[in-house]
């Protein structure tokens, strides 16, 4: 041929190359967006562990779509302001859609950035029902709802028979949410509520609510907060002599409540949860602790974290059946198509406002030996 | 004159355009810089000119943004026309709760003004009067628009808060040079001597707090447009120190310092998410590093000049 | 009446933790005027590494229980004053000839330091005290329910602040701290050390800071790194409320504040009981500007 033509032809190839080089075979990139600084570190810090840990395993079968999956993760500090920043962060690296956050404010505040960069956003950690009640066509949780939790909560009190409840929070949007939603349902079904009031969370001393609360003489109290108060508050009313029953929300779900309130404190305690992953009968659950415990050392200690990793691994199914990255199909794959995707947390599936469907929660309680049984 | 004004001209000229290139994340950096340069100098002249220990501010804050929230979510009035209602709340605010504790000394003043904070915060958590939604805050608040443009981008907010800035750079630095400024500069200095030579203290004292809070109660006005859901977790005790901790780094007194605080608090801990979890230590070592390296602040007000004054032949010059 | 009587020894014994703190706090800013934000933070670190000790050496297993945790409080007081020290020579004397704001943002900045290093160091997680070092039992008094820890922490809270008034008025070096309190350049002119007093101050508030941080640790069993700005907090508000610069009044201050809460949480609402006992400190403060027992330090005229 002669050299024009030649090198037209070798311009052609090179173009053709590079087109396909940066159309197809950049990282994916996933974005994680939690708590790494600030109060809830220690959650964001163990959802970054597991999405990270889930992130190399798919690399290590060579990726999805034949690309590698890249988490860039982004600390929203627990504060809605950071977590506004950390959104448009992650909005300017490209990130392909988000899991995250813990904390139901802290997610509102990012629900807007993202929704209008059509990013898809699969939260973890934040049960309060008004964000799926606003239309977003992107946003989903793999967290169930606090209502749901309130109805178990509120059906376990009716069958253990109680008939004077007091009903404890400690003033966060999930809390109070899971109180007032309980406090509603219960009362329906004649039970009376006592006393209803919030502790400051942060404090150590809660013997003066635990003496208020005594004097109102409930049959069980119902507390929404969250582990490291309640085993506070186990810790001191088993010192305080009183054995009244205490029941706990998802929050309560730790294994280091067992370890602040003392074995026998906490015995006699229920909760509602998920199931934990030891619980799980699936083979995924349990390989992955295996992993993560390989890895970090432990097991990890929060359901939250182990619901984040349940977002990455739906979002590699919706890529991978999609073969596409792009926010309609990977959002309308998971409306739709996915159903009883087999998650660390029991089987998944999304409803048209991206709530998790089915009944999530179950009752646990502790026994002697603080192990966290499930009750049928 | 003409290269100072070069020098002003050119860097304004670039930043103004910075939206432009920037991408939508470090412009809504830009605008949190912003609003904080207007808190900052709000807290300024409360804290520098008249030299008043004021740890409270977000409470201010918080009125203004509440206000607005209200009003905007109750009656659908537009958030730009709540302006002068947000500062008059807040100022009505500060000018109660001022009254009884204007007297108290330095470090008593700033516990109160921590207690004002800390009491406002718990109230609004704990919904007070029914009607601001405790601890879910109130959503759904309107973005703000001028005659009919909505502001909805990062870009968009830019321009609105550096507006907003400009005016308030413009009516702290007039308000500086004049009487008022003075006087509140005097009795920082000295008390005494101040009531000595005719200032009402105590009036003077109550008048830079309503105004300062009345500032702020605007800048909350804004936020609550530019966040459309606000919660008490913005509003507290931290914020108040944020605030605080600007001016001084910056340069207490003076407009400049303010400002470049405000970049320096809100800019340093954006540039340090490079160290994912040590985010944050790396910031308190920077705060104590500058402190101890330019302890006026970086930016330190200049002293007062004044033009020549025509003097006699013979007469000893001022 | 029992119900009161309860909450009144409810807030008693947390009071006694909130005074303790309130100590050091006092003390500091009596002699360089400072209010030391990072001195909660140094109650934090007391704390953590009182569990440190405690776990790696099993004092209470080696030499029983009230003198291993003596030992331990011993220790814990040498190693959180050594640290107190290292923050007065790196973050505040570069600082001491500069304006007093200054030195406020150097303390925060000192504070979130030390704050995130307890958090990189420890975990975020929080952590747990062994559960069967201290005595469970509780004591019975006129029908109400005292744990005997509480009554314990109470004691020596007491005990410690007696040391230390006794220190401040009875003795050569008590004097000096107190002279440098008034006036730091006339007692230079009186030929006393300043440097080595404001050494010695940095030494002994931190150091009774992380004692409580210990006692806070042993009592409650939970310990994060966040617990330091809410109670530093507190006993900031309690020091002023017994007026700030006075010993006795930081005791006062501190178990009033306890007493405060407790009962504002049993009779007023749980939810707003910090905002009452804020307003019970601004309204006592319209009244005595000074605080309970005024001030100790000569106001400048």
């Amino acid at each position: 041929m002669n050299k024009f033509l030649r090198v037209t032809l070798a311009f052609l190839v090179v173009g053709l190359v590079v087109w396909g080089c940066a159309k197809e075979t950049g990282p994916i990139k996933i974005g994680l967006m939690g708590p790494m600084t600030g109060p809830w570190a220690s959650e964001g810090q163990e959802m970054k562990q597991v999405v990270d840990l889930l992130a190399e395993e798919v690399n290590a079968k060579g990726g999805v779509l034949g690309r590698k999956v890249e988490v860039v993760s982004e600390d929203d500090g627990g504060d809605p302001k950071t977590a506004a920043l950390a959104a448009q962060k992650l909005v300017t690296q490209k990130v392909v859609a988000v899991i995250g956050t813990y904390g139901s404010s802290i997610t509102e505040a990012s629900q807007n950035i993202y929704n209008e960069a059509k990013i898809p956003q699969i939260a973890n950690g934040s049960t309060a029902i008004r964000l799926t009640e606003k239309g977003l066509k992107y946003f989903f949780r793999t967290c169930p709802r606090d209502d749901e939790q309130a109805k178990v909560g509120a059906q376990y009190i009716q069958n253990m028979g109680y008939k004077k409840l007091a009903i404890l929070h400690d003033n966060t949007t999930y809390a109070k949410g899971l109180a007032d939603e309980a406090k509603g349902l219960v009362e329906k079904a004649g039970v009376e509520i006592v006393f209803f009031d919030a502790l400051t969370p942060g404090e150590k001393d809660y013997t003066a609510i635990l003496t208020k609360m005594k004097a109102a003489n409930p049959d069980a109290v119902f507390f929404t907060g969250y582990y490291p108060e309640g085993g506070l508050l186990l810790n001191q009313k088993k010192a305080m002599n009183w054995p009244v029953p205490f029941i706990g929300g998802d929050a309560t779900n730790n294994p280091d409540l067992v370890k602040i309130a003392g074995a026998e404190a906490a015995e006699g305690f229920a909760f509602l949860s998920p199931p934990l992953p030891k619980d799980l009968p699936t083979p995924e659950a349990k390989a992955f602790l295996e992993s993560f415990t390989k890895k970090y050392g432990k097991a990890p200690a929060s359901i939250y974290s182990a619901l984040a990793g349940d977002a990455f691994r739906v979002l590699i199914a919706a890529i991978q059946a999609t073969k596409s990255t792009e926010a309609d199909k990977v959002g309308e794959y998971l409306h739709n198509q996915l159903k009883d995707f087999a998650g660390l947390t029991g089987k998944l599936s999304f409803n048209a406002k991206g709530d998790r469907v089915g009944e999530v929660y179950k009752v646990y309680k502790v026994n002697a030996q603080g192990e966290f049984i499930l009750q049928p | 004159m003409k290269r100072t004004l070069l020098m002003f001209i050119v860097p304004t000229a670039l930043f103004l355009l910075s939206p432009l290139v920037l991408n939508p994340y470090w412009v809504d950096v830009l605008n949190n810089v912003g609003l904080y340069a207007i808190l900052g100098l709000s807290l300024n002249l409360i804290v520098g000119h008249a030299g008043l220990f004021n740890l409270g501010h977000a409470a201010f804050y918080a009125v203004g943004a509440y206000t607005a929230a209200i009003l905007n979510t109750r009656f659908h009035i537009p958030v730009l026309w709540l302006l002068p209602l947000c500062a008059l709340s807040s100022g009505l605010f500060a000018a109660v709760i001022a009254r009884p504790i204007i007297h108290l000394r330095g470090d008593y003043l700033c516990i109160v003004t921590i207690g004002v904070g800390e009491i406002v915060r718990i109230a609004l958590l704990n919904n007070v009067f029914g009607i601001t939604g405790g601890v879910n805050g109130i959503v759904g608040i309107d973005r703000p628009s001028i005659f009919g443009i909505a502001i909805r981008h990062p870009h968009e907010f830019f321009y609105l808060i550096w507006g907003f800035a400009a005016i308030t750079v413009f009516f702290f630095h007039r308000l500086e040079n004049s009487r008022f400024g003075r006087a509140l500069n005097y009795l920082r200095e000295d008390e005494v001597a101040a009531e000595g030579s005719g200032i009402n203290v105590a009036h003077y004292k109550l008048a830079c707090f309503v105004l300062g809070a009345a500032w702020a109660g605007m800048a909350g006005d804004i936020f609550a447009a530019k966040m459309t859901i606000i919660s008490p977790e913005s509003f507290s005790f931290w914020e108040s120190v944020l605030m605080f901790t600007l001016i001084i780094l910056g340069g207490s007194g003076s407009i400049r310092g303010v400002i470049l605080g405000a970049f320096l608090i809100i800019g340093l801990p954006e540039v340090f998410r490079e160290f994912a979890n040590a985010r944050l230590l790396v910031f308190g070592a920077a705060m104590v590093v500058m402190m101890i390296f330019r302890t006026e602040g970086i930016l330190p007000p200049r002293p007062r000049t004044y033009p020549n004054i025509e003097t006699a032949a013979g007469e000893g010059r001022p | 009446m029992e119900i009161f009587l309860q909450q009144l020894t409810n807030g008693l014994a947390v009071g006694s933790i909130y005074a303790l703190i309130a100590l050091g706090y006092t003390m500091v800013y009596g002699v360089l005027k400072l209010i030391n934000f990072a001195h909660g933070d140094l109650f934090t670190i007391g704390s953590y590494l009182g569990l440190t000790l405690l776990t790696s050496l099993a004092l209470t297993g080696r030499l029983g229980t009230t003198a291993g945790i003596l030992c331990l409080a011993l220790m814990v007081m040498g190693l959180v004053a050594l640290i107190g020290a290292l923050l007065e020579r790196t973050a505040y004397r570069p600082l001491r000839q500069s304006p007093r704001l200054s030195a406020v943002v150097s303390a925060l900045g000192a504070s979130i330091f030390l704050q995130n290093a307890v958090m990189l160091i420890y975990g975020a997680r929080f952590q747990v005290y062994p559960h069967d070092i201290l005595p469970k039992m509780p004591v019975g008094l006129f029908g109400l329910y005292i744990p005997l820890v509480k009554v314990l922490v109470l004691v020596a809270a007491l005990v410690m602040m007696m040391a230390l008034y006794l220190f401040i008025q009875k003795t050569k070096l008590g004097t000096a701290i107190r002279a440098a309190a008034i006036d730091q350049g006339a007692a230079r002119l009186m030929g006393i050390d300043v440097d080595r007093v404001i050494l010695i101050v940095f030494l002994i508030g931190p150091a009774l800071g992380g004692v409580a941080g210990l006692m806070v640790g042993l009592l409650y069993g939970q310990i994060n790194f966040t617990m330091g700005w809410v109670y530093g907090l507190k006993a900031f508000t309690a020091a002023i409320l017994g007026g700030i610069g006075n010993i006795p009044g930081a005791m006062v201050g501190g178990i009033l504040l306890g007493v405060i809460e407790a009962l504002g949480a049993a009779y007023l609402s749980i939810a707003w009981k910090d905002a009452i006992a804020f307003c019970v400190l601004i309204g006592i403060l319209i009244v005595r500007p000074t605080g309970l027992l005024g001030e100790r330090v000569a106001e400048k005229v």
